[in-house]
């Protein structure tokens, strides 16, 4: 079977009848070499030709659409009042009440609404979406005992070791620490003697990030806590200089030295104001001078600490200083005689200024702080120990600690935890007290150095301690958790403690004050009836005195004789008696007199 | 073949065109003097235009347009094309225009429908 399909298509339909040939090789364009024109063209040789090998980046910025937020406030109050109901007029109103609640579908609406009111107010009580998870668990760190580790240890990078005479920690973080080196041993410092001190970045102990180039070596530093940039120095010479960490390692100003202290300042501490750029520095001087970092040319105040100018009219020199922001009249100074004394800058006098001290201590007093939660009551630290004063209480500290093997050297307290306070000791340890755990002793004692350690400084988390040797090594400690951490119920307990103790003291303060007074009208007494006998007696009873021991004693020899003469016939009867045995009566003898001589010499007395 | 497509409105004009050609190039080109950077742009222009000229004739063709531009630093230039083609309606036009620093060389060739 054979099966044919015909297409058909028109031949239009196939468009134009292909008819083509093919045309020569035709040229188009013939141009010529030309030498000629060559000649219009200077070679260049050598090329510069700049290639680059980076990514090329393109820039681009847009805006997203803007959406606007807008807050507004709806004051709800009381209507919904049919028109002819007057909610100014309480009667009308109850009446309306009275009428609604008397309807029915009203009593039916309310206990529909009442189930479901129920529902959201139990839901709201069943879920306390404001409640803090594990917040028993952070105090458990108590339980641990406390430790501390070394995390770093900055190094003078001088070959003539210098002591790290005083610390500041950066205000801002405190990833910083300024230390200043100085030798404070009389004539011991040689010309030799490098002078720059250093801020350290406490991540990096190999190199400091700043070295502080003063003219004289720097014996105390402050950062002012208002700008992190601006320290206050003051140097060996007693000059004061203030730096500014962008401008440089040279001191932006210098007090003049006429104007200056003339020893050392030991202490410097920023004044709240309000251009933050006030201060006060004291040094062994007898001064305290007040500066404006602005113009450093002459001090805006001075004091002489002079607290007794009729007693001793020479003044003392000032090792510490203490200001509190809070009070920022007051102030107190620790001196080189042993006394802290209590300040205010705004009396009128300069005797008024010194208000009282408290003399305790047998030496320098090398730290004054008043506690962070407790401004009233306050450390000092000078000579074998610390001591914990109230402001009320003048004549005697109300806590201490034993007195130590060595000397204490500096202390301060806890920022974070009113009982827990750090001391510095001559034979190279820290310890930290913490008074609420045990008084006796130290909680945790730290042998930081083989040498004697010099300052401490606590950073504001009162996690970091940093404390300074007398070779310069500035030795960085990390607190463990239980020290840094402040206790359930701290406060009230640490309150209850001082105030016992302020207690405690008055009671004995009074008591002593009552005995003090007794004995002297006793005393009183005595004269008034002394005086009456004693310019005839005097003589008298010396002679009478002399006479009656020499009676005594001239009766107690006749008793002696008559017994020696007794003991000698009994003796030489005995020797009758007994010929043989002269060893016996020998020791019989020496018996005898000795027992006479014991009675000859006690007689007198009685 | 048709007796009116013989006419002119269906021939290959090559006056009309080296018209065109020479029109498009000084416009594209001008008295500018040779600029390695803006040799790209010029030949791009000079086809383009060419071709949006040749297309408003509305003649029923497929065009081909080469365009050469040349700098004139005294070496030598020869181009030449052969074609297959319908010899009676197809054509093609090859203008040869120059300034002082460059030769610009256009070909364009017509295939009818």
């Amino acid at each position: 079977m054979e099966i044919v399909y015909v297409y058909t298509k028109k031949r239009n339909e196939f468009g134009r009848q292909c008819n083509f040939s093919d045309r020569q090789a035709e040229l188009h364009v013939d141009i010529p070499p030309d030498e000629k024109l060559a000649g219009d063209y200077i070679e260049r040789n050598p090329c510069d030709t700049g290639i680059q090998c980076s990514q090329e980046m393109s820039e681009h910025e847009l805006n997203t659409e803007r959406f606007e937020t807008e807050s507004r406030g709806i004051n709800h109050v009381e209507g919904g009042w049919p028109k002819d109901v007057n909610p100014a007029e309480v009667e009308q109103t109850i009446r309306f009440r009275k009428k609604v609640e008397k309807d029915e579908n009203y009593i039916n609406i309310i206990q529909q609404l009442g189930s479901v009111m129920e529902h959201c107010i139990q839901q709201n009580n069943a879920i306390d979406i404001y409640e803090t998870y594990f917040h028993d668990i952070e105090s458990d760190s108590s339980g641990e005992p406390p430790s501390a580790k070394t995390i770093n240890v900055f190094r003078d990078p001088n070959e003539r070791k210098r002591t790290a005479t005083s610390l500041s920690w950066y205000p801002d973080g405190a990833r910083k620490l300024a230390v200043s080196y100085s030798i404070l041993e009389f004539q011991k410092s040689q010309s030799d003697t490098p002078m720059d001190s250093y801020i350290w970045d406490i991540e990096n102990p190999n190199k400091p990030e700043l070295a502080l180039k003063p003219v004289s070596p720097l014996v105390c530093l402050e950062y002012n806590p208002k700008d992190p940039h601006i320290l206050i120095a003051g140097c060996y010479n007693g000059q004061i200089g203030f730096w500014d960490t962008r401008k440089g390692s040279h001191p932006v100003e210098v007090t003049p030295i006429e104007k200056s202290h003339r020893d050392p300042v030991y202490k410097g501490i920023f004044l709240q104001s309000k251009t933050g750029t006030e201060c006060f520095t004291t040094s062994t001087d007898g001064q305290v001078l007040w500066w404006d970092i602005r113009k450093l040319g002459e001090p805006t105040e001075s004091l002489l600490l002079v607290p007794n100018p009729k007693e001793n009219p020479r003044p003392m020199g000032g090792m510490s200083l203490e200001y509190e922001p809070t009070m920022p009249t007051k102030f107190m100074v620790g001196t080189e005689q042993g006394s802290v004394l209590l300040c205010n800058r705004k009396a009128k006098t300069p005797s008024d200024k010194i208000v009282c001290s408290f003399t305790q201590h047998y030496g320098p007093v090398y730290a004054v702080q008043r506690n962070p939660f407790f401004p009233k009551q306050f450390l000092s630290v000078g000579d074998w120990g610390a001591r914990i004063w109230s402001e009320d209480l003048r004549d005697s500290a109300i806590m201490w600690t034993r007195e130590n093997m060595s000397y204490m050297t500096d202390g301060c307290w806890s920022p974070v935890r009113p009982a827990v306070f750090f001391t510095t000791k001559m034979n190279g340890t820290v310890d930290v007290w913490d008074y609420l755990f045990k008084q006796n002793d130290p909680t945790l004692s730290i042998q930081v150095c083989d040498e004697a350690l010099n300052s401490l400084r606590v950073q504001d988390q009162g996690r970091l301690v940093a404390c300074g040797s007398h070779a310069g090594t500035v030795t960085l400690l990390e607190l463990s958790d239980g020290l840094c951490n402040i206790q359930r119920n701290e406060k009230s307990s640490v309150n209850a403690m001082f105030e016992r103790e302020t207690k405690r003291e008055k009671i004995l303060e009074t008591r002593h004050r009552e005995m003090k007074l007794k004995e002297r009208s006793k005393s009183q007494q005595e004269k008034d009836d002394a005086e009456k006998q004693d310019e005839e007696s005097e003589e008298d009873l010396i002679q009478k005195a002399e006479a009656d021991f020499f009676a005594v004693i001239e009766a107690e020899m006749k008793i002696r004789d008559t017994k020696e003469k007794q003991q000698m016939e009994s003796l030489k009867q005995m020797n009758k008696t007994l010929t043989g045995d002269g060893n016996q009566v020998n020791n019989m003898n020496e018996e005898l007199l000795e027992k006479d001589e014991d009675e000859v010499a006690q007689s007198p007395r009685v | 073949m048709d007796e009116f497509q013989s006419s002119e409105e269906t021939t290959f004009v090559v006056d009309e065109v080296s018209n065109i050609i020479k029109e498009s190039v000084e416009g594209a080109i001008g008295g500018n003097a040779y600029q390695h950077n803006k040799v790209n742009q010029w030949t791009s222009n000079v086809v383009e235009q060419c071709l949006n000229q040749l297309t408003k004739l509305g003649k029923p063709f497929k065009y081909i347009v080469t365009c050469v531009i040349m700098q004139k630093n005294g070496a030598g230039l020869h181009t030449a094309s052969s074609c297959y083609w319908d010899n009676a309606t197809d054509g093609s036009c090859t203008v040869r225009w120059e300034n002082k620093t460059m030769y610009c060389i256009v070909s364009v060739f017509g295939l009818s429908i």
